[in-house]
């Protein structure tokens, strides 16, 4: 194929849940994360593919969105791209139109709006499927003919009438069609309504009576203002229970890998820098965080499966009045709940919400979401406390209190924040879409928890190998002759964890525990990989390093003058640290890039340190008081 | 006839959303206030058909077979009269 030939660009419009995400797959074959849920397309995804003739295409993922009025930034985003305002974006050469057959009066309203662009438009008649079993007499040849525009039936979730689709995208694409209905002039929203009405009643015939849908039954106990809630928090305390039950067998497989690689370089290795290098820096680090994979994929698992089956967006209405509370609306729940996977989604999902004071507001408390990350901590910290092995239900509610203390904490600050920015200049109101219920796209699921964990494993191979080493070297150079604890004491770390002893001993913690938790302001599951090495310095090499193994070495530190080192009291105190703090520079970023201000991620890496600080301090003291 | 009066007339006889029994099935006839041009977007226009699902802080609403929740602010500002 001639390398210098012309690549087409296409953009991909629609409203939310109209299948976007879906087709542009089934055009591509790109991996993109899919919810059924308004807004998870929050950024524009590109692919490129080529139409039955071999002209190249280069389709453009615009979000979604309802009218070309721009409402919120996401709209903003999709409108930007098709006037060609987006920088280093030319404007696009034709727009599919992404229509939902069932839905097509509603969706009509956009398809219009993309026609008086003045662009080519196709239209891409998705969910037909959908229409024609809720009784709709759809005509697709009078829609093309009244619209002007070529309208192809699709069903893209089964592939069916993508390859048509493709036809009609052939080159030369089909000429701009004229609005009819504007009849010279700028059209008025009734002329376009009116005509939305003709062309449904002559192409979509709908009909009259209300019919009770599975979904309608449904709704009546999930939206159910107590069945609803009691429905809600038994799927919060079930996925919590899921991750720390289900993942113990994958997790045993990891971790007898981990050993038979350990044994296996002990063996063939003289004893030596290096292979104290492979065993506890190599191994010990980026294996002290590879095991919570298989939790991490769980949470990305049933986050998605929330998304995909339209339950998510019932839970955004059920906590529209707790939110409301915090000064926030239930759009922000999707952010925020999105946040306990990864803050940096949660943070750029932010861009559906209208209103610009609320969106920062819900910026600046995701973080306080406990976030993936932050499990390996809350994994190892909590079995300790109960003195029990993993699995159990009492530390599924601990966690679970874990999680509800961030979410608290982040909505009593919302609250606060909000009162001090002021009223919006433009009062926004809470209106949302509740998808119907569906059959969780099971393709599409697994793709995003492969990508998400393809990502964890790609930072433990990277960052987190690279700190490992550089915490092996910092506790293991400079030498010295004397026994184990005299050579950590030496070493450069030893002398790190002497200087931030003073400033973390009044939250109960010792220089180690405090130089871990330095190390994990780059990213938080450091602070295993950082214990892990600290703790083994000393090991002779006979025993396998796994997190039992690390839970009981730490268990059995102590101070200089004998006292156990962690008490209950001091592991409490440590959660409540990580609870708050935000250790995760990529956050930090992603932050000053969606608030359009560095003041602002560097004002929440501020507050929340120092709030994290204070936290774990009134905890420890006010503890000790007790007599804890 | 002048536009504002005809649309002060459809108001009078008509009442707003938060008025309608649960259950009902209603015509909008008058989208009036601030939130106007947002509600028609999502699907709330005049002459379209809706049923009210649930009353609360939030209404539940099917338009076009699309449920749609919206607040009670929003649903004062859909003037709506019952089909038949």
């Amino acid at each position: 194929m001639d390398a210098s030939e012309e690549t087409a660009t296409i953009a991909l419009l629609g409203n939310p849940n109209a299948g976007k995400t879906t087709l542009f797959n089934a055009l591509t074959g790109s991996n993109q994360r899919i919810g059924n849920y308004s807004g998870v397309t929050v950024e524009m995804k590109s692919g490129e593919f080529r139409t039955p003739h071999g002209k190249k295409i280069r389709l453009l993922d615009l979000p979604g969105c309802y009218s070309l009025r721009a409402n919120s930034p996401d709209e903003q985003v999709a409108v930007d791209a098709l006037h060609g305002r987006i920088e280093g974006m030319s404007k696009p050469d034709l727009v599919v139109c992404v229509v939902d057959a069932s839905h097509l009066e509603r969706h009509l309203q956009l398809a219009m709006q993309a026609i008086e662009t003045g662009l080519p438009v196709v239209i891409a008649l998705n969910m037909i499927d959908v229409a024609e079993r809720a009784g709709l007499r759809l005509d697709p040849v009078r829609l093309s003919e009244e619209l002007g525009v070529p309208v192809v039936p699709l069903h893209a979730s089964a592939g069916k009438g993508v390859v048509e689709l493709k036809q009609a995208l052939r080159f030369p694409f089909p000429a701009a069609p004229e609005a009819s209905w504007l009849g010279g002039s700028t059209a008025s929203e009734e002329t376009r309504r009116e005509r939305i009405f003709e062309i449904c009643a002559l192409a979509a015939r709908r009909p009259d009576e209300h019919q009770l849908t599975t979904t309608d039954r449904l709704d009546r106990w999930l939206l159910h203002p107590v069945a609803g809630w009691v429905f809600l928090v038994a799927v919060l305390f079930g996925l919590m229970w899921a991750i720390f039950s289900f993942a113990q067998v994958p997790m045993g497989w990891i971790e007898s890998l981990q050993s038979l690689v350990s044994s296996w370089v002990e063996n063939v290795m003289p004893d030596g820098d290096m292979r104290s290098l492979l065993v506890d820096g190599v191994i010990g680090g980026v294996g002290g965080v590879l095991i919570f994979l298989p939790q991490i994929l769980l949470l990305f698992f049933f986050i998605g499966l929330l998304e995909s089956s339209g339950y998510m967006a019932r839970a955004a209405f059920l906590m529209d009045g707790l939110m409301a509370r915090a000064g926030l609306s239930g759009k922000a729940f999707l952010p925020l709940f999105s946040s306990y996977a990864c803050a940096i989604p949660g943070v750029m999902a932010t861009r559906t919400i209208d209103s610009a004071k609320e969106r920062l507001v819900a910026i600046f408390v995701a973080p306080w979401m406990s976030c993936s990350a932050r499990l390996p901590v809350y994994f190892l910290i909590v079995p300790m406390l109960l003195h029990e092995s993993e699995g159990t239900w009492k530390q599924a509610f601990v966690l679970f209190s874990v999680y509800a203390a961030g979410t608290l904490a982040a909505l009593v600050v919302a609250r606060l924040l909000r009162g001090r920015l002021g009223p919006d200049t433009a009062k926004s109101h809470f209106m949302l879409e509740l998808p119907p219920y569906r059959a969780p796209q099971w393709k599409y699921i697994f793709r995003h928890v492969l990508d998400r964990g393809g990502a964890f494993v790609t930072k433990a191979g990277t960052v987190i190998l690279g700190l490992s080493i550089l915490l092996w070297a910092l506790s293991t150079y400079p030498k010295s002759d004397g026994d184990d604890g005299e050579a950590l004491q030496h070493s450069a770390m030893g002398r790190i964890g002497a200087v931030i002893e003073p400033a973390v001993e009044p939250l109960g913690f010792d220089g180690r525990v405090g130089t871990a938790i330095l190390t994990s302001f780059a990213a938080r599951e450091v602070f295993n990989s950082t214990l892990a090495v600290l703790f083994s310095v000393s090991e002779d090499g006979s025993d396998v390093e796994n997190r039992d193994h690390l839970r009981e070495r730490i268990a059995s530190a102590t101070w200089p003058d004998g006292r156990p080192l962690f008490t209950p009291l001091t592991l409490v105190s440590l959660l409540v640290f990580y609870i708050y703090a935000l250790q995760c520079l990529p956050t930090s970023v992603v932050v000053a890039r969606e608030a359009g201000s560095w003041k602002w991620a560097a004002g929440q890496f501020v507050f929340m340190s120092v709030f994290a600080y204070l936290a774990s301090l009134l905890v420890f003291q006010v503890g000790r008081l007790f007599g804890f | 006839m002048p536009a504002a009066p005809a649309r002060d007339l459809e108001i009078d006889s008509a009442m707003t959303l938060n008025q309608v029994g649960v259950g009902c099935d209603v015509m909008i006839r008058v989208l009036n206030g601030p939130g106007c041009e947002r509600l028609r977007d999502l699907g709330f226009c005049e002459q379209m058909r809706l049923r009210k699902l649930s009353n609360g802080r939030n209404l539940l609403c099917s338009v076009c077979g699309t449920r749609m929740a919206i607040s009670r602010e929003l649903a004062d500002q859909v003037w709506v009269a019952p089909l038949g």
